[in-house]
């Protein structure tokens, strides 16, 4: 139920009480006391809260969340600034939680700009003197580390009052035609951001690449193969001082994709210098591993020991501490790792590969001048029959490894659809993503029950020696029992969803187009 | 939660719509979304608000469902405070709602749409024990009442806790009472007060609302006291009755 509101650029050199003065007479306003207000803009590193079209502002002492454009007020919060990093768990039960939640999820706020306003509060009055429209003058400056303070676009925020739609209209048409004052294409927020040289709108770890069908496979690679090396050092600081899990998560998943499509487009690179840098990513992919896989069993410990019902669920309390120690032992290691000149030196040493790679030779590169469309449909064709193949090889009786081996190829047969979606007719690639999520769906689920109750036995031992841990080894039981039998009722799905997967008009669809 | 307060007595003249207006307005300061319903015909909580006393389609549609509420709100000059006003048409409120099916659940059918985006919903009622208000009964979560330390206010709050003891199903509103336009300076005043505070236990609450020329004023300055004195003793005494409220929603 959010009322209208836009927000309108005022002339260069207009002040606030200029403004107010040409306003009181076009219509019949009251102008109010005017104010300053200091605020912090915090969003998420991947800019969720800008995608969402809001804005969160530290005041003093209250944290608002408005629309982005408009400064509407939404919710907000009494609440002290946090020094570096907010999560939503941190902030008190209430209508502000609510709604950042949603939006923000797991994800760590932190302060993107600091912006010092004046308003000038100006309500548009009807016959009987009630408020119909408010307006509000901002004349904004961002305020960078240090000192001083630049100048932003001054602006005028229109905003109707429920029921008074009629008036909203009167009065923007006025301001439009008479005024001759146009729509703000940018928030303040994002003026300010620009301002101090950021990047509006945060770093998303989405690819979102457009490729041309007839593009060189060479080229087209190093485009998205590039990009995937944007994600991985952008999102490095971050992994590196733990401001939140998604950070190593959206590093793991840039360098995985980057090792799918080394292995999947080899024939566009010289084998040689590729072999080096596919060991080089590998290590990478191990040397965050173990962090990783902590990040995942502590964020769904609740989930995991909440299951266990009243009081049990403190018996695990042990192997939480154990679980954080560990966290903490391997976190050490992979930040060494990340750190040291053999990790900046394989991520320099590949992104000059990747930029030298279109003058390199091609004698040994036999795909590099072949359309990437061509490339691309016989990769995606051969993983996909490969796959089949697999799937239709795995019985009953099948180990647990040929389910995990599956798993993979349907991790690069995605990464794939992907890369290269906007080669082929979405109609082709939709139903081909769907049935494969649904399937990997329950084949992650099968690995991952498989993965935390290997962990959960192997620090039996260590349990057993702490302080409640009979209890806590007790517990420990019935959530390898539980996750046994989550794995099993994923196995069980596994016919159904291959099935779908594998099915007649797919494959015959997926040999149309991709060969 | 939403929670839904009726300012409530069968009598009228009480400062049932001065305090519907003022509380409204008090848990809109304080962050929260609030809702108020004007139910009386006189129209006397939209008139302070500058709103006029109109509903498109009238009472009768919107109790029987035919309007849809939300096309009906007022933004009040509070920006977290939306008004439904009244209209004329509510003095016949109770054949509009003989005419309906289940009538006593007829407002909370109104108000349920609408709850999830209010902290706070205030009903201010006609006074009269009718149709109507057994529909106010059922939808609200508190029945707010205004008394005057006389003695004859008192029969009729004990008459209201009877009847909603003996004929309101089940969840029946809790019944608080606050007393209003009191004359600290009267002996009978201070007696009746006393007494009732000691006999009701704890329905009736400590926040006394003092007949005051400030909430006389408030109908020639058609604003809530927060806009024309919000230090005075009135504004004072509306602020503590809110505090003392919340906590007991």
């Amino acid at each position: 139920m959010d009322v209208r509101a836009t927000s309108l650029l005022l002339p260069d050199g207009v002040t606030a009480s200029a403004a107010a003065g040409r306003l009181a007479a076009l219509v019949a306003v009251a102008a109010q006391r005017a104010h300053s207000v200091d605020r912090t803009y915090w969003d998420t590193f991947d800019g969720r809260l800008h995608r969402a079209g809001r804005a969160l502002a530290q005041t003093a002492d209250r944290l608002v969340l408005m629309d982005a454009a408009t400064h509407a007020e939404q919710a907000s919060a009494e609440h002290r600034a946090a020094a570096r990093r907010l999560l939503v768990g941190d902030l008190p039960p209430g209508a502000l939680r609510e709604r950042l939640a949603p939006i923000v999820a797991m994800r760590a706020l932190t302060p993107l700009a600091r912006v010092r306003s004046r308003l000038l509060p100006i309500d548009v009055l009807d016959d009987l003197g009630k408020i119909v429209v408010r307006l509000r003058v901002e004349e904004p400056a961002v305020v960078p580390r240090g000192d001083g303070k630049l100048a932003l676009r001054p602006r005028l925020h229109v905003r109707g009052v429920r029921g008074f739609d009629d008036d909203f209209d009167r009065v923007l048409a006025i301001l439009t035609s008479q005024a001759g004052l146009r729509e703000a294409p940018r928030a303040v927020l994002d003026d300010a951001i620009s301002a101090l040289g950021g990047t509006v709108g945060g770093t998303p770890s989405k690819l979102r690449i457009t490729l041309d069908p007839g593009q060189r496979a060479d080229a087209a690679a190093v485009t998205i193969l590039r990009r995937l090396l944007d994600v991985i050092e952008a999102n490095t600081p971050g992994a590196l001082a733990d401001v939140d899990s998604e950070f190593l998560h959206d590093l793991r998943v840039a360098v995985r994709r980057s090792r799918a499509l080394q292995r999947e487009l080899r024939g566009v690179f010289a084998p040689e210098p590729l072999g080096f840098y596919r060991d080089g990513f590998r290590e990478l992919q191990a040397l965050t591993g173990a962090t990783r896989d902590l990040d995942v069993q502590l964020l769904e410990f609740g989930d995991l020991a909440g299951g266990l019902g009243d009081g049990a669920g403190a018996d695990v309390a042990p192997l939480r501490r154990l679980l954080e120690r560990r966290l903490v032992a391997e976190r050490g290691r992979m930040v060494a790792g990340l750190r040291s000149a053999r990790t900046r030196a394989l991520l320099a040493g590949w992104r000059e590969f990747l930029d030298g790679l279109g003058d390199a030779p091609e004698d040994d590169r036999p795909d590099a001048a072949r359309p990437i469309a061509d490339v691309a449909a016989e990769r995606i064709g051969t993983v996909y029959r490969r796959m089949v193949k697999m799937g239709r090889a795995i019985g009953d009786d099948s180990p647990h490894e040929a389910l995990h081996d599956l798993r993979k190829k349907g991790k690069e047969l995605r990464y794939l659809l992907e890369f290269f979606s906007s080669l082929y007719p979405p109609q082709v690639v939709r139903p081909m993503v769907a049935t494969l999520k649904d399937l990997q769906d329950v084949l992650g689920r099968f690995q991952d029950r498989e993965v935390q109750a290997d962990l959960l036995r192997a620090l039996g031992d260590e349990i057993a020696a702490m302080g409640g841990g009979a209890a806590a080894l007790m517990a420990m039981g019935v959530l390898v029992e539980r996750l046994a039998e989550q794995q099993a009722e994923a196995r069980a799905q596994f016919a159904a969803s291959f099935a779908q997967f594998a099915a007649k008009p797919q494959r015959r669809i997926v040999a149309e187009t991709f060969g | 939660m939403t929670k839904v307060i009726a300012l409530y007595n069968i009598k009228g003249g009480v400062g049932k719509t001065s305090a519907a207006v003022n509380l409204a307005w008090a848990a809109a300061d304080e962050g929260a979304r609030v809702l108020l319903w004007d139910l009386d015909p006189q129209g006397a909580a939209s008139y302070l608000l500058r709103i006029r006393p109109k509903v498109r389609g009238g009472g009768r549609k919107l109790v029987r469902g035919k309007s849809d509420p939300a096309t009906l709100l007022k933004g009040s000059d509070h920006e977290l405070l939306d008004l439904l006003p009244a209209d004329f048409s509510y003095r016949n409120l109770d054949l509009a709602l003989d005419a309906t099916k289940r009538p006593t659940r007829a407002l909370q059918r109104v108000i349920g749409p609408l709850a999830g985006d209010y902290d706070f919903v205030f009903l201010d009622c006609p006074p009269a024990i009718s149709l109507a208000s057994e529909s106010v009964f059922a939808a609200a979560d508190v029945l707010l009442v205004p008394l005057i330390p006389t003695p004859l206010s008192l029969r009729t709050f004990e008459q209201l806790s009877g009847f909603v003891a003996a004929e309101v199903a089940k969840p029946r509103p809790r019944i608080l009472a606050f007393f209003s336009m009191a004359d600290g300076r009267k002996v009978l005043h201070r007696e009746i007060m006393d007494a009732l505070t000691a006999t009701a236990g704890g329905a009736v609450l400590g926040a006394v609302i003092p007949a005051a020329s400030d909430v006389e004023k408030m109908a020639s300055r058609r604003r809530p006291l927060a806009g024309f004195a919000p230090r005075g003793r009135a504004a004072r005494a509306y602020g503590a009755l809110w505090q003392e409220l919340r906590p007991r929603l």
